[in-house]
């Protein structure tokens, strides 16, 4: 199964899988994450995985993070300079569980990534105080993670990530612990946030309501991608 | 369920429970391994006792008693080894005629012995000069009546006539306290002093000179039985002295009254049970404060798993479990740890007593032994439900499932610290200080002339209040620093932040308790190795010192009385292969009024070449200063502080010393002037005396006589050469040397050996601090990899996470080190301090084994670096792996 290149391919892909596939352990208890997947993405691209629990939805986010390491395949992230790990800011990720430092406060959780990148102390607190204001949850600043509501940490993760400026946000489940409200929310932070720094985004998701917020819907059961609907924005996929 | 949890706690926490069960292993193997010290100590005090005594029993036989029948009554007695029936007389004084003139003393005691009393009782009669039998005059009595051997004394007896004796030996009795001592007198209607006049007759003389007085005055006239036990005792000086007191008790009801027991055994063995009782507080304070900080590291080594163990508690309660469950989870974990660690630990005790002490047993009885390894596996148990159960219990009555799932915890100000118990510790701690480090310990003589020792325990309540006062200062300390001191540490970071240190020290500040425990936990450590090290070095430094006093010098060579010293002897010595300096000492006797005292004179430019000479053996000025006195000022004189308060002497009075002239043989009149106070000097006696210069007393007396020689080997080889020296001299001249000597000094409590347990609390220590430092570090990381591995998913490199880690490690290293050592500082000259009756000589200077320290500083650093460089390495792992393991 293949996307068609279109005349998106003119972009420069974000990032480029080549028949990737990862497996977790070894021998016996080896478990084949994601099979011979083959898919890009490109800067403007909106897309929802989607697919059952195990299906190897996260795992792929992993992958296109570099926080995992492809054990067949080819990945490459030629839209952003090279390994996302070498370069902090230009991808950013929203976890599906609790991600923020839990020593740091809202804000400081937010600078966190800036500062890493060497941005200074001063500008960084700035850029996440922005942040925290264009998800209007600046009364979060000064708590601690463990004062907020699953929501509202969910919130700041993803002010966290729109802080930095990132080319490419990866979002692994985003709301699967929020109500429908606030799953709308952090959504609509997303969906804005990718326009305005024109940066691709890429949301797994079991919710079909959120799927259906994105153009573009991958599907993949059993680590293998069944049914990539190319889009005009150029992102295309095949298993 | 009780099986499938704790199934669970081994397969996925291992290395948590182990490292619990180590630090409770610690704490027990210490006080196990203390349990084995006074078992080996406590048989070292009774061996010694035992061997310090030269008569066991004098058995005073009754006025009307027939001696015989008591003769055969000892001799019938269960573990009598040897005894020996020895006449007591009264002369009215003993005169001899030498030089032209006639010499008369007071009233003296002339003694009947066996021809075999020396093979029975080796360590009472030392001949200094002539034959070993005899007619011998003791040393004392010769100088006053200028007599030596060959020369013909004649005895006084009250109503009879004097008869003429001749003199075939002078004698030293060195256990003369005891040998004259009044046997059934009770405590403090003792003499003062053993008498000035005293002289040895073979029984059949002294029956020949004596039955006679004793039928005219019995009451000049007894008759004493030496008694040798065979020694057969238990290793405690407490049952050892049971033993022999109710055997003295025994033996004195089957004479029905017709003698009394001077137990000079039972002396000696109830002032050792004393100084074992002293020792068992005294080692055991010594060794609490490891046991307590190996409590504290298990407590927090508990404790860094408390947030998850908050969180399973929470999560189990949410799914339906009982408080009571959950607490009985609790418990087995506490009772399988606790176990563990109590196995684990006396097994090392057993092996480190094998090793430092030759037993592998914890006490010196069988029920001391049960007793202490069941006293030591209990505290491990203690500890392992006081750092396991009890938070856990706590939690459970405290905390909310919400609250329970929190990972940073709320920072509430302990009661402690609101009210300021630090310093009411610290106050206490200087004011017991005040009033204890006065003159609670003193050496003091027993009746029988046995060295024992006064304490105040309540003296060692100062070093504790202080070691707790500065452990919860240091937590104050420590929490302001890293809580409102956060812009310093901030900036403080940054070298090894660079942009990051703005969140690490916010971070390192929210969660700042557990490396405050961390900090105070390597103080108290650093405090304990830094205190224990200074006091065992000071220890030793004094006993080598007590050693060198004793003998005076690595090698002493005493003249006998009378003997000349042939010219090119200091010369000759000088040239024996190992010897580096040759001092020599005149010993003369000296009238202040009536007082007889021993004189020294010294070359005081030089003396201390071949001895060391401490300031805290004089007042009123320094060893050095008083030395350069007596070299300006020929005439000046150091006397003892009972001889100034004697005499209401002020510094710079005249005092009129008579010496024997050695041109006319008659007294004549030195004056001197008074100086300082001598209160110790190299071969002295403890009581009066004189230090004076050699040169001078020579001029004034024209007589430059040596009486000993202080020989200088650097230490080294001093049996050795001290051999040599023997062979070199001939007879006539007594060698001693440090190595001998050092087996035979000081009260059993100062004889103890402390070298094995010195080894073992050192490495004790030493472990401690490294597993504060390094266990506790890493352990804290290791509750923190979660944020580690979210920093590496936001793009944190090796780079930033070393410097994160390395923070902690930097804060950890510089506070808790800075901390310990001012806390180990003053901790070390309060022990020394309060413990000074413990030191015989008291210490002029500290000793602080800067080796050790070094070591100690050494092994903490690198700890800390290895698990600084551990967790880089760990926390540099796929950060998806961790955190899904997570």
């Amino acid at each position: 199964m293949s996307g068609p290149a279109n005349d998106s391919s003119a972009l420069t892909e974000l990032v480029n899988c080549e028949r990737v596939a990862h497996t977790y352990g070894r021998g016996v208890t080896a478990v084949v994450a994601v099979h011979d997947v083959t898919c890009r993405v490109l800067p403007g691209t909106r897309v929802a995985i989607t697919g059952p629990s195990g299906s190897g939805k996260s795992t792929l986010l992993h992958l296109m993070a570099g926080l995992e390491t492809v054990t067949t395949g080819a990945l490459s992230w030629p839209g952003l300079g090279g390994h996302p790990l070498e370069h902090p800011g230009r991808v950013g990720i929203v976890f599906q569980g609790p991600s923020l430092l839990p020593a740091l406060n809202a804000v400081e959780n937010v600078a966190f990534p800036l500062q890493l990148a060497n941005t200074g102390d001063h500008e960084a607190k700035e850029l996440a105080m922005d942040a925290l204001r264009r998800l209007g949850i600046t009364d979060l600043a000064g708590k601690l993670p463990q004062e907020m509501s699953g929501g509202q940490a969910q919130r700041v993760a993803v002010a966290r990530v729109i802080a930095a400026g990132p080319a490419l946000i990866l979002a692994d489940e985003p709301t699967g612990q929020l109500d429908h409200h606030a799953a709308g929310l952090v959504m609509d932070v997303l969906l804005q946030a990718a326009d305005e720094l024109g940066a691709g985004l890429v949301v797994s998701t079991h919710d079909p309501l959120i799927a259906a917020r994105l153009p573009e819907t991958w599907t993949m059961r059993d680590g293998r991608m069944l049914s990539p609907t190319p889009a005009t924005t150029g992102s295309g996929a095949r298993s | 369920m009780i099986t499938l949890w704790m199934r669970g706690l081994l397969r996925r926490r291992p290395g948590r429970l182990l490292a619990a069960a180590a630090g409770i292993a610690v704490a027990v193997a210490l006080l196990a391994s203390l349990g084995a010290f006074l078992a080996h100590s406590q048989a070292t005090m009774t061996d010694r006792a035992v061997r310090g005594v030269g008569i066991d029993w004098q058995v005073q036989v009754q006025p009307g008693t027939d001696a015989t029948i008591i003769t055969d009554t000892v001799q019938n007695t269960t573990g009598v080894a040897g005894s020996a029936t020895v006449g007591f007389g009264t002369s009215s004084g003993l005169s001899a005629v030498t030089g032209g003139s006639t010499q008369t003393t007071g009233s003296a005691v002339v003694l009947g012995i066996p021809a075999d009393y020396r093979a029975l009782f080796p360590t009472e009669l030392r001949t200094l000069a002539g034959a070993d039998t005899g007619v011998l005059l003791a040393q004392q009595t010769a100088a006053n009546l200028h007599a030596a051997p060959g020369d013909t004394i004649t005895i006084g007896r009250s109503g009879l006539a004097p008869v003429p004796v001749t003199v075939a030996g002078v004698i030293d009795l060195p256990q003369a306290d005891s040998l004259f001592q009044q046997v059934g007198a009770p405590i403090g209607a003792q003499r003062t002093a053993p008498p000035d006049n005293v002289l040895l007759l073979p029984t059949d003389q002294w029956q020949q000179l004596f039955d006679p007085l004793a039928a005219a005055r019995p009451d000049l006239v007894s008759t004493q039985i030496h008694v040798q036990l065979d020694h057969q005792l238990p290793a405690d000086p407490a049952a050892a002295y049971t033993d022999v007191t109710a055997a003295a008790h025994n033996f004195e009801a089957a004479t029905t009254g017709g003698a009394i027991v001077g137990n000079n055994l039972g002396a000696a063995l109830d002032a050792a049970r004393a100084d074992a009782a002293y020792a068992q507080v005294l080692f055991l304070f010594l060794g609490l404060p490891g046991a307590v900080l190996a409590a504290l590291l298990t407590a927090t080594i508990a404790s860094s798993g408390a947030a998850r163990r908050r969180s399973e508690q929470a999560l189990l309660r949410a799914r339906g479990a009982t408080a009571t469950q959950l607490t009985r989870l609790a418990g087995a974990e506490a009772a399988v740890t606790g176990l563990a660690g109590a196995v684990l630990g006396l097994a090392g005790a057993a092996l480190v007593g094998q090793i430092a002490f030759g037993t592998a047993s914890f006490g010196s009885t069988p029920t001391a032994a049960i007793g202490w390894a069941a006293a030591s596996a209990a505290v491990g148990l203690a500890i392992a439900a006081a750092t396991i159960l009890l938070p856990a219990r706590r939690d459970l009555r405290r905390a909310t499932v919400t609250s329970g799932r929190a990972t940073v915890a709320l920072l509430r100000y302990p009661a402690w610290a609101r009210y300021g118990l630090d310093g009411i510790l610290l106050i206490l701690a200087g004011l017991v200080f005040i009033a204890t480090s006065g003159n609670n310990y003193q050496l003091v003589l027993a009746p029988e002339g046995v060295p024992t020792i006064a304490v105040s325990y309540w003296a060692l309540a100062g070093p504790a209040l202080l070691w707790i006062g500065a452990g919860l200062l240091t937590w104050r300390v420590a929490d302001l620093l890293l809580g409102r001191g956060r812009p310093v540490l901030r900036r403080a970071l940054h070298p090894l932040t660079g942009g990051l240190a703005g969140p690490v020290a916010a971070g390192m500040s929210r969660q700042r308790r557990p490396l405050t425990r961390a900090i105070v936990l390597l103080t108290l450590a650093i405090a304990f190795a830094a205190s224990t090290a200074t006091f065992n070095a000071t220890y030793a430094q004094q006993a080598e010192a007590d050693a060198q006093l004793t003998n005076g010098a690595d090698v002493t060579i005493t003249q006998a009385p009378g003997t000349p010293v042939p010219a090119g002897q200091l010369g000759a010595i000088g040239m024996v292969l190992g010897v580096r300096a040759v001092e020599p000492v005149q010993h003369r006797f000296a009238y202040i009024g009536t007082d007889l005292q021993d004189l020294y004179g010294v070359r005081p430019g030089t003396i201390t070449t071949a001895t060391a000479l401490q300031d805290t053996y004089f007042s009123g000025g320094t060893a050095t200063g008083l030395m350069s006195t007596l070299a300006a000022q020929p005439d000046s004189i150091l006397v003892s502080a009972e001889t100034v308060k004697d005499y209401q002497l002020q510094v710079g009075d005249q005092i009129n010393l008579r010496l024997v002239d050695g041109r006319t043989n008659q007294l004549t009149t030195v004056p001197f002037h008074y100086v300082g106070v001598v209160s110790e000097f190299p071969t002295a006696p403890k009581d009066s005396f004189f230090v004076a210069n050699s040169a001078y007393v020579a001029a004034q007396t024209g007589n430059d006589t040596t009486g000993a020689f202080l020989v200088d080997t650097g230490g080294q080889n001093t049996s050795a050469v001290a051999q040599e020296l023997r062979t070199l001299l001939g007879p006539t001249a007594t060698v001693t040397d440090i190595t001998t000597t050092r087996q035979t000094i000081g009260s059993s409590l100062t004889a103890v050996d402390l070298t094995g347990l010195t080894r073992v609390e050192l490495a004790f220590a030493l472990v401690l601090a490294a597993a504060a430092g390094g266990l506790v570090l890493g352990l804290g990381l290791a509750e923190r990899r979660r944020t580690f591995a979210i920093a590496t998913a936001l793009g944190a490199n090796r780079r930033h996470l070393r410097g994160m880690i390395s923070s902690d490690a930097v804060v950890l290293a510089v506070l808790g080190l800075t901390a310990g050592a001012v806390a180990g500082a003053v901790l070390s000259v309060m022990l020394v301090k309060v413990l000074t009756g413990v030191f015989d000589p008291p210490p002029s200077a500290i000793a602080v084994p800067w080796g050790y320290l070094g070591i100690v500083l050494a092994i903490t650093v690198l700890a800390l670096a290895a698990v600084t460089a551990a967790a880089t390495r760990t926390s540099t792992r796929p950060a998806i792996g961790v955190l899904r393991e997570l």
